[in-house]
Formats: structure tokens, C-alpha cells, sequence
């Protein structure tokens, strides 16, 4: 697995600094610092990778240049990112109509009496990003940044704005909903 | 249990999904000329910048709300100071003798209307001040008129002329004002604000010595003028 970069969060405040004096090279760094990471996230949520681009550049045109915006007041840098890829991912959403906020408990998936009939390791990462998107958007979420971004509890509990133990309780959600969306795929 | 921690460290095995170089390149590109144009529009309006453009807009307007309303501001009025300074300013900018004339008899006007003000108002102390600087004004009009008899006697007979109109005009409102008022100070006050006014007429004439009062040589008893017509 190819790791994406650390995300940084004390290291980006003299950047920070940089670029609000208008220091090119500084805003350079913090873009590939992101860019990766913001789309992965992206096109974990959206998976085309046009659309992620698409949202990974205009995330990060929106972090770098409306720093003006951005108090670092408890709330890390690197989660003010996330959090606005995941306001564009809702935006994106809303231009293109599409419904996807449906909980999944709602969904009429099957459920399978054994679940140990599912060999996770065999399914291909094609079908856990379907899958995934099956998901409610908070679910969503709490997966990408908690196994696709690697990031902890705590620094998901920030960007999401939920206390630690929320998370790790949509957390726990998130991945039952998600095996009966794989059961629910592999029964189809 | 068991079941999900699989599922989710299968989830951690999966391969993030990194852009091209290309896109990569297309994304910085986009994202640094939007850094540049951000940067240009910050730097002309900086937030100390903006902070300050408006705390000077906001004392301009203060500055010229005092200025317009000390206008029409009396001695008795926390803004009366201002209204000298501004006097001051336009006594800088009056350049001609016609001006400077102009400018002297309009403060006298002011100086007047304001003594009646305070008068009214029982402020005999502030309306004193004010006919003296109304006899002030007429002082410095009738300089004005004099240091012109020298170089161009028609300019100064025709300043002359302004001034002793202007100066009846006074001596006419402090006459009613005098019959108005019964206290003994601000009659008196009056009594020598029309002397002053009679004797600055004298000065005008290039006769400054001359007795503003009963001196007998006049073609009236009063001292008061009467404007040539």
C-alpha cells in the first residue's frame, strides 16, 4: 500500500503564515501535502476521478486562498481541508441531484444468516468503494478518514465536529452497514 | 466483532487511489493562479488596510458632521471652538480686498446674531464677547478699507461704502436690541459696541483718533453712521 502523506498539523502554521504574506513556495508545500490525501478522500466518496480532481482542486483553491477565514483555534488546518472537501463533496452532490444520503438501514439489503460466508480479504477494492458509497454520508465519512486517510479518532472527531466517542460509534455502525452492503452485493 | 475488525483492516489494505501527475500539475496550476489573484486583491485590501481606510472615512464623516454643525453653533455650544477654527480657515483663503472685507462683515453679522442669541439666553458674559468681536470684525474691515486708500482710492471709497451700509445695519439691530433689553450690563455692552462700530468707520476714513461720539463736528448728533447711497 502506497501511504499518502502524513497530515500535518503544528508544521502548517508558519506555512500558514507564508502564504497569508503571499509566499508562493509555502502554499506550494501545503498543496502537495493535501492535494493526495483530499483526492483520495474525494474520489472515495464520489469515484470518478474526474470528479475528484475536480473537487481535490477546488478544495484546495478554497483552503489557500480564503485563509482569511481560517482561525487556528483549536481546530487543525488540516481538518479545516477536510472539512471543506466534504462540504464540496455535499455541494457536488446537490448540483448533480443525486440521492445518496439514503441510511442504509433503510435500504432493503439482504442480511446474511452466516456472516463468516463473506471472505473480506477476497473482495476487490472495487466493491468496497461500491459499497462504501452505499453508506450513509456520515458513514461514509468516519471510514474514509479513520482507514483510508489513517487518520485517529480524535482527528476524525474534529473534522466531522462529534466528540471522540461518537465517532467511534458511527464508527462501529458504519462497518456493520457496510458487511450487510457487501452481503447485500455478493447475494445479487 | 471479529468479523468487523477483518472488514476493517481490510478497508486499511486498501490502495489509496492517487491522481495523475497530470492532474496533479493541471491542480496546481489552477490552485496558484488562484493563490496570485487572492494575494493581488488582499494586498490592495488588506485588513489593517481596510481597518484603517475605514477608521479615516468614519472620522472624515465625523470630522465634517462637527464642522457642518458647528456652523450654525453658538458661544454657549461645546462646538462653538470649532466654528472659530473654521472661521479662521476661510479668513486664510480670502486673498482680495473685496474678500477680505466680505469675510470681515459676514463674521460681524455672526458676531451680532450670536450676542442676541446669548442675550436671550441671560448669557451676558458670552454676549459681551460677542459684540466685542462683532466691534473686532468691524475693526479689521475698516483696515481693510484704509490700506487701500493709498493705492486705489476708488476700490476703497467703494469698500468704504460697504462698510458704513454694513455698520448701519448693525447700528440699527443693537438700537432695537438696546431698547429690548433692561439690564444695565448688557446695555452698556451695547452703548459700546455701536461706539466701536462708529469709531471703526472713523478708521476706515484714515481717521482713527476721531471722537466716535459727541464731537459736535458731524452733520448728525448721533455718532452712528448712515450709508452713503
Amino acid at each position: 500500500m502506497q501511504p499518502l502523506a502524513k497530515a500535518a498539523s503544528d508544521d502548517d502554521r508558519p506555512l500558514i503564515e507564508r502564504v497569508r504574506r503571499g509566499d508562493q513556495d509555502a502554499a506550494r508545500i501545503l498543496f502537495e501535502r493535501y492535494f493526495d490525501r483530499i483526492y483520495n478522500y474525494a474520489y472515495a466518496r464520489l469515484g470518478r476521478a474526474e470528479d475528484a480532481e475536480d473537487l481535490a482542486i477546488d478544495t484546495m483553491t478554497r483552503s489557500l486562498t480564503r485563509l482569511d477565514l481560517f482561525q487556528d483555534q483549536g481546530v487543525a488546518f488540516s481538518s479545516w481541508v477536510y472539512r471543506i472537501a466534504h462540504n464540496a463533496t455535499i455541494d457536488h452532490y446537490r448540483r448533480q441531484g443525486k440521492a445518496t444520503l439514503v441510511p442504509l438501514e433503510s435500504a432493503t439489503l439482504p442480511v446474511s444468516a452466516d456472516p463468516s460466508e463473506l471472505a473480506v480479504e477476497q473482495l476487490s477494492n472495487e466493491d468496497l468503494h461500491d459499497a462504501l458509497r452505499a453508506l450513509t454520508d456520515e458513514q461514509q465519512q468516519v471510514l474514509i478518514l479513520r482507514f483510508f486517510q489513517d487518520l485517529t479518532a480524535a482527528q476524525a472527531a474534529q473534522i466531522m465536529g462529534k466528540s471522540v466517542g461518537a465517532v467511534q460509534a458511527l464508527q462501529h455502525r458504519a462497518l456493520g452497514s457496510l458487511e450487510r452492503a457487501l452481503h447485500g452485493r455478493a447475494n445479487n | 466483532m471479529e468479523r468487523l475488525e477483518r472488514l476493517a483492516e481490510r478497508l486499511r489494505a486498501v490502495d489509496p487511489v492517487m491522481p495523475s501527475p497530470g492532474a496533479k500539475i493541471r491542480g496546481w496550476n489552477l490552485v496558484l493562479a488562484a493563490v496570485e489573484q487572492s494575494a493581488t486583491v488582499r494586498s490592495r485590501t488588506h485588513p489593517v488596510r481596510r481597518l484603517v481606510l475605514a477608521a479615516v472615512a468614519a472620522a472624515v464623516l465625523l470630522v465634517a458632521g462637527a464642522v457642518a454643525a458647528s456652523a450654525d453653533s453658538l458661544p454657549d455650544s461645546a462646538l462653538y471652538p470649532l466654528k472659530g477654527v473654521m472661521e479662521n480657515v476661510r479668513g486664510a483663503l480670502a486673498f482680495s480686498p473685496s474678500d477680505k472685507l466680505a469675510y470681515h462683515l459676514d463674521l460681524a453679522r455672526t458676531r451680532l446674531t450670536e450676542a442676541e442669541a446669548m442675550i436671550a439666553r441671560h448669557r451676558l458674559d458670552l454676549a459681551g464677547q460677542a459684540l466685542s468681536s462683532l466691534d473686532d470684525q468691524l475693526d479689521d474691515a475698516a483696515l481693510v478699507v484704509q490700506a487701500e486708500m493709498q493705492s486705489d482710492p476708488a476700490l476703497a471709497a467703494s469698500l468704504e461704502n460697504r462698510l458704513v451700509q454694513a455698520i448701519a445695519t448693525h447700528d440699527q439691530q443693537l438700537a432695537g436690541l438696546e431698547g429690548q433689553v433692561t439690564n444695565p450690563a448688557a446695555i452698556a455692552a451695547i452703548t459700546q459696541a455701536r461706539d466701536r462700530a462708529a469709531q471703526a468707520l472713523q478708521t476706515s476714513n484714515g481717521n482713527p483718533s476721531a471722537s466716535p461720539a459727541g464731537n459736535g463736528k458731524g452733520p448728525s448728533s448721533s455718532p452712528h453712521p448712515t450709508p452713503k447711497h
